[in-house]
């Protein structure tokens, strides 16, 4: 293969930005960043005595949602009405609180990094769309998978399996099986 | 010291709060610092390019496990007062499948689409909003699969309780599952670099 | 052996580790400790001399009707007993049950048995786990029964006597209890058909207090 090189005058390399660019830093090793997160479980044992979680949030707002558009509906759901009847508001919950600092934690980190950036992660060999329809279709799934097994990666695999929870232990082998099993299927949208 | 604290009245509802704030932050600091912020990290998991998903989890788990095992030994902390999700065989289960399904096919989880979609990726949007959508088709057609979701109920129940094998003992087996799962990451890891690199010659 | 470690990397280093307190977990023991218990005698001591140790019936009572959540009362009895007649809310559990139990810790617990022996010895079970809100009922069921449920009327009252019979009467109706106002000694002995059954009255709230919130993902 021929490359064509090109000298080019300095005047035209010079970039004109005067932002301050940071190219995205590594990340850290993984057994560190483990560590990091096993402390932080551990303290919500400590001081909380539970476990971290994510979709119990987003559940919450679901909830909240139809609650607000359809509140006849709502009431007679036992699922909705398990995120609603507490009494008191129900944004007044522990999990919506910890999802709003995991956005923060998570921007937090990205900004030290310089990895806020608006993109799309896929590989080259699909398309933009077919990245976000299948986010969608995962997500969808997720919450199907995470409402059924109480729980999600965060809530049951890494808190229960801490904890040596039956429940997750199984919840936390069939996701790598599934996951493992569907790859396959899907391999052009990552590789 | 009378832990958990907040089971043994230290501070109330308003405070605990914050105290999960804190803890989000925390929680998602390191999830980014691992780079769980991008799908691809996450999905070449599941191509074993990448084991970082396997070897953050399970880190995790073992730095738990242990301090929480060697804090509650030496009186610190009430093990009994830390809650424990309850254990319905066949819906974990079937959540857990499909939930493995869905994270190769989105690329993320509850957790880290929220790292995501604060570090500015598109797709974690589109993943959160089929989330939201995964959980509204749950809720609608909860009445019809309530009898399933509250099937195989065991209560709570631990894996030293399930096999009556003594907690300790169980620490020790999942620290090897998780050591061991270490080395062997690395290894596949390693081999599949390599497959790569020939196949891109 | 310090050559070896001097080589292992971090990661290695740290593998070792956990491997290591993995291990000294097998002889570590159960981290639920739960058979033995430890007692500040001078504390309990005090406690138990200024009374601080038990409530009466009427405060009981007053808690049940007024709905609250924060307490749970503890039927020391025979389940056979308690089957035939308890305190609406109680659980009953036995003394050799105690120690299996989880409370949160900032609940009041209340015990009671018929007179009050075996509740007192629940109460040291209990204070030796730490629940800082232990309590027996005074006097028992029994007392529990003389006062609420069936309460006595003297022959000649005073007006601070009917005064308080009136008020107990209304306490007594909401336990389904019969108030005694007849002279007559047939009248005023509790016979075991007039104890209510066991269906507690409608607005007593369920007998599981202090609602947790979810506390799962």
């Amino acid at each position: 293969m021929d490359t064509l090189t090109e000298t080019i005058p300095a005047s035209k390399t010079e970039t004109k930005k005067t932002v301050k660019e940071k190219t995205a830093q590594p990340y850290w090793n993984p057994y560190f960043s483990g560590i990091g997160l096993g402390l932080v479980l551990l303290a919500a044992f400590v001081i909380m005595g539970r476990g971290l979680g994510a979709s119990g949030a987003f559940s919450t707002v679901v909830a909240v949602g139809v609650n607000t558009i359809a509140p006849h509906h709502a009431e007679g759901n036992t699922f909705y009405q398990g995120y609603l009847s507490d009494g008191v508001s129900p944004f007044k919950n522990w999990l919506v609180f910890e999802v709003l600092g995991l956005i923060v934690g998570g921007f937090i980190s990205g900004a030290l990094a310089g990895r806020v950036k608006k993109m799309t992660e896929k590989s080259a060999h699909i398309s933009f769309n077919k990245r976000y329809m299948f986010a969608f279709i995962g997500g969808a799934l997720m919450g199907i998978g995470a409402k059924l097994a109480r729980g999600c990666t965060s809530g049951q695999a890494l808190t229960g399996g801490a904890l040596l929870n039956v429940g997750s232990w199984i919840f936390m082998l069939m996701v790598f099986a599934g996951a493992y099993a569907a790859a396959y299927f899907v391999r052009r949208q990552w590789l | 010291m009378n832990a958990p604290l907040f089971k043994f009245g230290l501070f109330g509802n308003e405070v605990s709060l914050i105290v999960a704030f804190i803890i989000g932050i925390g929680f998602g600091f390191f999830l980014e610092r691992a780079g769980f912020g991008s799908a691809r990290k996450l999905a070449a998991q599941f191509y074993f390019r990448d084991m970082a998903v396997f070897k953050v989890m399970f880190t995790a788990i073992i730095t738990a496990m242990l301090g929480l095992f060697y804090l509650s030994w030496i009186g610190w902390v009430d093990l009994s007062q830390v809650y424990l999700v309850p254990t319905n065989v066949w819906p974990d289960l079937l959540g857990g499948l499909i939930l493995g399904v869905g994270f190769v096919i989105g690329g993320y989880c509850p957790g880290t689409s929220c790292v995501a979609g604060a570090t500015g990726k598109v797709d974690g949007y589109w993943f959160i909003l089929g989330l939201v959508f995964g959980i509204f088709a749950f809720g609608e057609a909860y009445p019809w699969i309530s009898d399933f979701y509250n099937s195989s109920y065991m209560g709570q129940i631990t894996l030293p309780q399930l096999f009556n094998i003594s907690y300790g003992v169980l620490v020790f087996v999942v620290v090897l599952i998780a050591l061991g799962g270490f080395l062997l990451a690395e290894k596949v890891e390693k081999y599949f670099a390599k497959k790569d690199a020939e196949a891109a010659r | 052996m310090k050559n070896f470690l001097a080589h292992l990397t971090t990661q290695r280093k740290l593998g070792l580790f956990a491997l290591v307190l993995g291990f000294f977990a097998i002889f570590a023991g159960s981290p639920y400790n739960r058979t033995k218990i430890t007692l500040n005698a001078k504390d309990l001591a005090l406690i138990a001399e200024k009374n601080a140790d038990n409530v009466s019936v009427q405060d009981v009572a007053n808690w049940i009707i007024q709905g609250k959540v924060d307490f749970r009362i503890i039927d020391t009895r025979p389940a056979s007993e308690y089957a035939a007649y308890h305190i609406p809310m109680a659980q009953n559990i036995r003394l050799s049950e105690l120690m299996d139990q989880h409370f949160y810790p900032t609940d009041k617990l209340v015990l009671y048995s018929d007179t009050g022996e075996d509740a007192a010895q629940g109460w040291f079970i209990l204070k030796g786990q730490k629940y800082q809100a232990v309590y027996i009922l005074k006097g028992g069921l029994d007392t529990w029964k003389n006062q609420i449920l069936f309460p006595r009327l003297p022959d000649n009252p005073t007006p601070d006597q009917l005064a308080s019979f009136n008020k107990i009467k209304e306490i007594s109706k909401f336990f389904g209890g019969t108030p005694q106002t007849g002279t007559k000694e047939e009248q005023s002995q509790p016979k075991v058909k007039n104890l209510p059954k066991l269906q507690l009255p409608e607005n007593i709230p369920n007998a599981t207090p202090r609602k947790r919130r979810k506390e799962g993902c």
